[in-house]
């Protein structure tokens, strides 16, 4: 998608003095309403005492574990749930837009189950893994693997046939033909289903850890909730909100070295 | 996208491959019980779950009043947050400056996954309508921010600097360049944005529900009824299949000009 | 190089082999339970004293945010034996063949409605003006037990008021925000919402005449398998009431840790108040209760009955289990036939 606007883009000075702003304004407006009495001020503390919570919990344990501990437990689980969608949804994508048949097979199944939520699966995830980690990594990867099947599959379609071709004059074998040609064709648009699927799946982590009672950071939201400790809930919810934010700029950095190196405008 | 002709067929093997999975479901529980009733449930106790919700009964109300509910809920989280993405979208598209002071907030909200805000939609809202409505809202606005955003930037150059040489005034500038020419990414947003509404739903009436298909779900987990739960998915996936379908011929209607 | 790593494979495999050998038979057991909940409590101590270990137990604990989401993990046999509300035993009877073995203390008083500080008043002069209110409170469980039961005793219905099911941490927001005027919940949420909120009881099972247990459970297939763990199980499990009983001041101190690994945080006198209101039973008197006269029903059974009737209205199941085909005194009485395990289960040390 090229740049639309005539005016590329703008000057950087006015660029950050207008982010810097917006970012202010955000947490001005959060602490006139809080400070103005219209919610009750333990059902939306302040920015400062949402802040000095934060710190407090990277410090002194809540619910067995600091912050961190807390986060690495869920950072876990969603890399379980995460990698095993990778490792599943883009092979099954690319195999998915090579063979037609089976893109005749799994859409169908794919478009029934689209609109079912992956904390839906929270009940079956109990039955089927009880304690431990199986059950987590069903809801996360849930919810992250439509977007890894779905890009690989977009990708492998829209490869341009003259090398499809190519490669089949050459007496291609199918592995070789996904291998060799599809996949390499498809990185662009696998690696933008990754940051959806990364995005979904860490989002689906809260959902996932209902059934979890150790620790983990959608954990310590609802123990915070039931505390009334709005500051824990915010808390929880910045620190969620920060890591996957981490990862969506990790990943998006990701597609625009690989984009940048096939000469593709990030 | 493959043309109708071609659909076709494939619209066949879809419901062939429908009919073969309903054969191994049936197969794997009650014919040869390799899938306890425990681990999942059977046709034959779906089949009359369905009955049971759909005739006496299930989680308060039978099955089309669950549906309703959770209909309007939908409605009520899509409708505000088109009326809010879509304008903030556009508006974003089309001033840099405006993106640069928007776009804070928006990377600071857009992480947060609807379901961590349920603690505080209900010390806000209560438990009442609005309060499910926002943690909908959550979900849904953001593809229809990102998609508005991209359909702006995704009109062609020229179109723009035609207009601005041309002198068009703000009002028309929006009525006739701005929105046509991003109309096929705002629906995408739109399509996207449903679906979100859908499948946030099920969080969403975690909060006080007393009738709808997330109500429904809940409800069956609580039981531990896994044939309800399956009809619970099943409902939530025929209704908004046909939401979406729905939106589809509004899209059509509003794109007359887009060969599908 | 290779032949140097497998060599040291196999010195350190027969170091272990040598070890195991003369180390006392060690098995594993697998224990389920939710955490910061009073009847819990004798797990965290058993294994903190090491009395697990003396019978020959190596416990594995998997924790549950709720009864429900524990009962469906026994289908997976994710654990053996473990403690859980009564309501969610009875499901889990029904659908998961789950054996109540055992009484981890009577909660009567534990499980109650409770109202905003505004409201309580009016609600306890009058109780008739609860008709029409909402009631937020957890379906299927104890606290749900308990709000029906106080509604039969004031002679309201369920219809007359609408019931919001939802999380107790959703029913803790709602009401102290005041977002929700009446809640069922069962300790220490009750004392979280009473210090922190200015919530009251207005009625428990207790006041309303419904005794509410707490169950010890085992799957029936390893109970069948394991009977003698399910036995040690048990004696581990009463020896460390006794010596709760009797340590009540280092109990607290225990205690407090406890709640605070599953984040709750209540008063000394709240958590003093938990010891006093919430009687246990030790194998004397599980024995008694669990007793069935020949042709008739225990007491233990009597209580189940009527949960299993509550939950029948309900619509959980069609038809509610018979209290003799789930409910067993058979592990306690190997306890009580054993003297080594009737020794261990009465220390009070």
């Amino acid at each position: 998608m090229s740049a639309a606007a005539v005016s590329n883009g703008l000057p950087f000075r006015r660029w950050l003095t207008l982010s810097v702003a917006g970012f202010v304004a955000f947490f001005a407006i959060w602490w006139l309403i809080a400070a103005s009495g219209l919610v009750q001020r333990q059902f939306l503390p302040t920015p400062p005492e949402v802040i000095e919570k934060f710190v407090a919990l990277t410090q002194s344990p809540f619910v067995g574990y600091t912050l961190q501990q807390h986060l690495a437990s869920s950072f876990g689980r969603f890399a379980s749930g995460f990698g095993l969608a990778v490792l599943i949804g883009v092979p099954l994508g690319l195999l998915m837009g090579w063979f037609r048949w089976l893109d005749a097979i799994v859409t169908p199944l794919f478009d029934a189950l689209r609109f079912v939520a992956p904390i839906a699966w929270v009940p079956f995830a109990a039955l089927w893994f009880g304690t431990g980690i199986g059950g987590p990594m069903l809801i996360i990867f849930s919810g992250a693997f439509p977007p890894c099947v779905i890009n690989a599959y977009r990708g492998a379609k829209f490869v341009e046939p003259r090398f499809i071709e190519a490669a089949q004059t050459l007496g291609a074998s199918h592995f070789r033909m996904i291998t060799e040609v599809l996949l390499p064709a498809s990185i662009p648009s696998i690696v933008a289903g990754l940051r959806i699927s990364a995005g979904l799946g860490w989002q689906s982590l809260v959902g996932a850890e209902l059934i979890v009672a150790s620790s983990g950071i959608g954990y310590l939201l609802v123990k915070g909730q039931a505390n009334i400790s709005t500051s824990i809930v915010m808390s929880g919810m910045i620190a969620i909100g920060i890591v996957g934010f981490a990862i969506d700029a990790l990943l998006r950095v990701l597609e625009r070295r690989i984009n940048a190196r096939r000469g593709i405008a990030g | 996208m493959t043309p109708s002709q071609a659909r076709r067929p494939t619209a066949w093997v879809g419901v062939l491959t429908f009919l073969v999975l309903a054969a191994t479901w049936y197969a794997l529980t009650t014919l040869t019980h390799t899938i306890s009733p425990g681990r999942f449930p059977a046709p034959g106790e779906t089949w009359d779950a369905l009955r049971q919700i759909a005739i006496t009964g299930y989680a308060d109300a039978r099955l089309h009043e669950h549906i309703l509910h959770s209909v309007k809920l939908v409605l009520l989280g899509f409708a505000a947050a088109t009326l809010v993405g879509v304008p903030l979208g556009l508006a974003m598209g089309a001033s840099r400056a405006f993106e640069a002071f928007i776009n804070p907030s928006f990377l600071l909200i857009r992480p947060i996954p609807p379901l961590a805000w349920i603690p505080l939609a209900i010390v806000w809202l209560g438990l009442g309508d609005a309060a499910k409505v926002l943690i909908i809202w959550f979900a849904a606005f953001v593809p229809a921010v990102i998609n508005s955003y991209s359909g702006v930037r995704a009109i062609e150059p020229h179109l723009l600097e035609a207009a601005r040489t041309l002198g068009v005034p703000r009002t028309m500038f929006v009525r006739e360049v701005l929105i046509p020419g991003a109309l096929p990414m705002i629906f995408t947003g739109l399509r996207l944005s449903l679906q979100a509404c859908w499948t946030t739903l099920v969080a969403g009436e975690l909060i006080g529900a007393i009738a709808g298909l997330g109500h429904v779900l809940y409800q069956a987990s609580l039981d531990i009824f896994p044939a309800m739960i399956v009809v619970g998915m099943a409902a939530v996936a025929v209704t908004g299949a046909a939401m979406t379908a729905l939106l589809g011929a509004v899209e059509r209607r509003a794109m007359p000009w887009r060969a599908r | 190089m290779r032949r140097q790593i497998a060599a040291l494979a196999a010195g350190i495999t027969l170091g272990f082999a040598t070890t195991a050998a003369s180390a006392q038979q060690i098995t594993e057991i697998k224990i389920s339970y939710q955490p910061a909940l009073y009847w819990a409590l004798p797990f965290y101590v058993a294994e903190q004293k090491g009395w697990y270990a003396e019978l020959g137990l190596k416990p594995v604990f998997s924790t549950f945010p709720a009864g429900v989401p524990q009962i469906a993990a026994s289908a997976s046999k994710s654990w053996d034996v473990g403690g859980a509300g009564s309501v969610p035993a009875t499901l889990g009877a029904v659908r998961y063949n789950l054996l109540t073995i055992g009484i981890t203390n009577d909660e009567s008083y534990g499980n109650a409605l409770l109202a905003t500080a505004k409201t309580a008043d009016g609600f306890m002069k009058n109780p008739s003006s609860i008709k029409g209110q909402t009631i937020v409170l957890t379906a299927n469980s104890t606290g749900d037990y308990a709000v029906q039961s106080c509604l039969a005793k004031w002679g309201l219905k369920k219809s007359d008021v609408t019931v919001k099911s939802m999380g107790q941490a959703e029913i803790i927001s709602a009401m102290s925000s005041g977002n929700a005027d009446l809640g069922g919940l069962w300790a220490p949420n009750t004392y979280t919402m009473e210090e922190k909120a200015g919530a009251k009881q207005i009625c428990s099972g207790q006041d309303a005449g419904a005794a509410v247990p707490g169950a010890l459970m085992a799957r029936a297939d390893y109970a069948r398998e394991n009977p003698q763990n399910v036995a040690k199980f048990l004696a581990v499990y009463l020896r460390a009431w006794m010596w709760l009983n009797a340590h009540q001041a280092e109990g607290i101190a225990m205690m407090k840790k406890f709640y605070e690994q599953g984040g709750v945080t209540i008063s000394e006198a709240s958590m003093k108040k938990e010891f006093s209101t919430r009687p246990t039973f030790d194998l004397a008197a599980q024995l008694k209760i669990m007793r069935r006269p020949p042709g008739g029903a225990s007491e233990v059974d009597g209580w189940f009955t009527k949960i299993g009737a509550f939950m029948q209205a309900n619509g959980t199941f069609p038809e509610a289990p018979a209290a003799s085909k789930f409910i067993t005194d058979e592990y306690m009485k190997m306890v009580d036939a054993d003297p080594k395990l009737k020794a261990f289960a009465s220390r009070s040390d």
